[in-house]
């Protein structure tokens, strides 16, 4: 089976998104064109090395830029908006279609190297959980139109699980160090397993230095600082690498504050184990994870209230699921996030996914602005809907 | 008839010294034709195979490619040239000789900075602070990207260095380097170090094949004098 479509599947694939188009526009979604071309650096910066190593990255011919062809049309679509709407707070629903590109190598239709997204992206609304829940309902909408009959719908909600730790007393940097991990179940365990054991989990050749900070009764800042620069003096090293002194001198006096602070208790650990656990049909998780919010306490409890707020309004839909441990691999997304999945050609593939990334336009240098939005794989979509 | 094949040895420096002498030592005389620079030579020892003097990583895309049959090269350069090695080429006999270890290293100056887990939280740091990613300077991007995926440093971005990458730090180009080091001298002349746990790949020359040849008696029979030699060593 060749990558390139036929003429005939071709042919279906254009009215396929076209019929999705229409109804995009027809829910006041204005249909917008942005660049193929798009500098690298922004998708690199958001996405880091992982997405790279699927982006088809060149210079320009003067040499002076890096250009990338986009791997998908989000971030192109956030700049956009940026670059023409008078005033970038203001509500904006934009759709497109048009090619995305992401390197996989593989003689495979499925995953061809340049392939047709459409979607849309959902700016300034004011009700984030009526955005959300219309935004999946579009989707749905979308994929049922190109006649997919089961579409299986995945959720998650990475927002969740920032609550539940903001609920528990710990040092804010131990909430990063869990949260950055969220992604890697493994390591995210390991983590919170070495927070709740007395030791320190081991020596690195960094230890000397924090023993000198932690054997001070009271050494702050000032003591962390004065450290690494005598320490730079006597060896002679020179600063680089773009980190200050302060901050060098922070995270030595965050490890040896580490060994003081009193480790997490059993109870944490299980509460937070047992938040993870959670994964099954959408409204049978609603009331495990109102058990967990009355567990562990009020920042908690307002995001379960908004889960459940937004459950009412989603579609009514038997096939819905949810995990707590459910994130998408753009590491943009920071509330409802949704992936669908399907079967095509015998193989279980992802025709689309969406939902919030509430960062992402002040991240481009733009003002803080609600988003969400979603994007469909249409070749997958053709092919899982039985029309290739 | 058997086929004719295409061993390649590298061209210049100790590795071609090494190269050369291993195999004379288990039999195979190996000789340059034409003068003394030229690309082609003669192996004695086994039958209808002919000798290619290549760089150490053109043998690595030539064995990618086919052009070649088999070949001495560094283990760093097969690994990050063929994207599924097993598939394409085999590591038939480590060589024992040019060893260099892959190395993730950092300025010394980041004095709270041991691990691999603390980049993974110093790049999560670095980004929020001044909304960029750390970049590492490498001629390695595979090596990289598996080896970071491995220990769950995402944040990061590769910035291909072709050479001198132990200058990219202190030259603003990078924040860190991935390279390959014998002893380490370059990276502490250099003010940096190597992580903890940031060895990568222990590299040395290795003969390689691509796959389908190793049924070849005449590969195995080389494979099988090369290690009855290395054995004595």
């Amino acid at each position: 089976m060749p990558a390139s479509l036929t003429a005939a599947q071709r042919k279906a694939l254009q009215a396929q998104n076209r019929a999705i188009m229409e109804l995009f526009e027809s829910r006041g979604f204005e249909h917008i064109r942005p660049r193929i071309l798009q500098p690298a650096d922004v998708f690199l910066e958001k996405s880091g090395e992982d997405i790279r190593s699927r982006t088809f990255l060149f210079t320009d011919p003067d040499g002076q830029q890096e250009l990338c062809l986009r791997p998908d049309l989000t971030v192109p679509t956030c700049r956009y908006h940026l670059a023409v709407a008078e005033d970038p707070r203001r509500e904006a629903k934009y759709c497109y279609r048009g090619p995305a590109f992401r390197f996989h190598g593989m003689n495979d239709p499925l995953h061809a190297d340049e392939f047709e997204q459409v979607g849309l992206e959902w700016f300034g609304h004011g009700n984030a959980a009526a955005a959300d829940a219309e935004v999946l309902a579009l989707a749905l909408e979308a994929v049922r139109l190109a006649g997919l009959v089961r579409p299986y719908v995945m959720t998650g909600d990475p927002g969740l699980l920032r609550a539940l730790l903001d609920s528990i007393d710990m040092p804010q940097r131990w909430r990063r160090r869990l949260f950055m991990r969220f992604r890697r179940p493994e390591d995210f365990r390991a983590t919170l397993h070495a927070m709740a054991s007395p030791d320190d989990g081991g020596r690195t050749s960094a230890s000397n230095l924090v023993d000198r900070l932690a054997e001070a009764a009271e050494a702050g800042t000032e003591e962390a600082v004065a450290l690494v620069e005598r320490e730079l003096e006597t060896r002679g090293l020179p600063l680089v690498g773009g980190r200050k002194v302060e901050d060098i001198a922070q995270r030595l006096l965050e490890k040896a504050q580490d060994r003081r602070t009193p480790p997490l208790s059993r109870e944490t650990v299980a509460l937070v184990e047992d938040f993870l656990a959670i994964s099954g049909p959408m409204h049978t998780c609603a009331a495990e994870l109102e058990r967990i919010a009355e567990r562990a306490g009020a920042p908690m409890e307002r995001a379960v209230a908004a889960f459940t707020e937004r459950l009412a309004l989603l579609p009514e839909d038997g096939g819905m699921e949810f995990a707590t441990g459910f994130g998408r691999s753009f590491d943009y997304y920071t509330g409802f996030v949704f992936q669908i999945e399907a079967d095509a050609r015998g193989r279980s593939v992802t025709v689309g996914g969406g939902g919030r990334y509430d960062d992402m336009l002040a991240g481009l240098g733009g003002p803080d602005v609600p988003a969400c939005g979603f994007g469909l794989h249409t070749e997958r979509l053709l092919m899982a809907a039985g029309g290739a | 008839m058997d086929r004719r094949l295409v061993i390649a040895l590298p061209s210049k420096g100790r590795l071609m010294e090494k190269a050369q002498a291993l195999f004379a030592r288990a039999g195979y005389d190996i000789s340059r034709i034409g003068h003394e620079r030229g690309y082609r030579g003669a192996i004695d020892g086994m039958e209808n195979a002919e000798v290619a003097f290549l760089s150490a990583s053109e043998i690595a895309h030539h064995l990618r490619e086919g052009k070649i049959d088999l070949g001495v090269t560094g283990e760093d350069l097969l690994r990050e040239n063929i994207a599924r090695l097993e598939e394409t080429a085999q590591i038939l006999t480590p060589l024992g000789f040019g060893h260099a270890d892959v190395v993730v290293a950092v300025p010394e100056s980041w004095l709270d900075c041991a691990t691999m887990t603390d980049l993974e939280e110093i790049s999560e740091e670095f980004h929020a602070r001044h909304g960029r990613r750390l970049r590492v300077a490498t001629k390695y991007l595979r090596l990289t990207r598996r080896f970071f995926a491995r220990r769950g440093v995402t944040g990061y971005r590769t910035v291909v260095s072709l050479g001198a990458t132990e200058g990219a730090p202190a030259a603003g180009m990078a924040e860190l380097i991935v390279d390959i080091t014998s002893t380490g001298s370059t990276l502490r002349a250099n003010h940096l170090k190597v992580l903890d746990d940031g060895v990568i790949l222990r590299s040395q020359a290795v003969l390689a094949g691509r796959t389908n040849i190793l049924a070849d008696p005449r590969v195995q029979d080389m494979q099988a004098r090369l290690a009855a030699v290395l054995k004595t060593d």
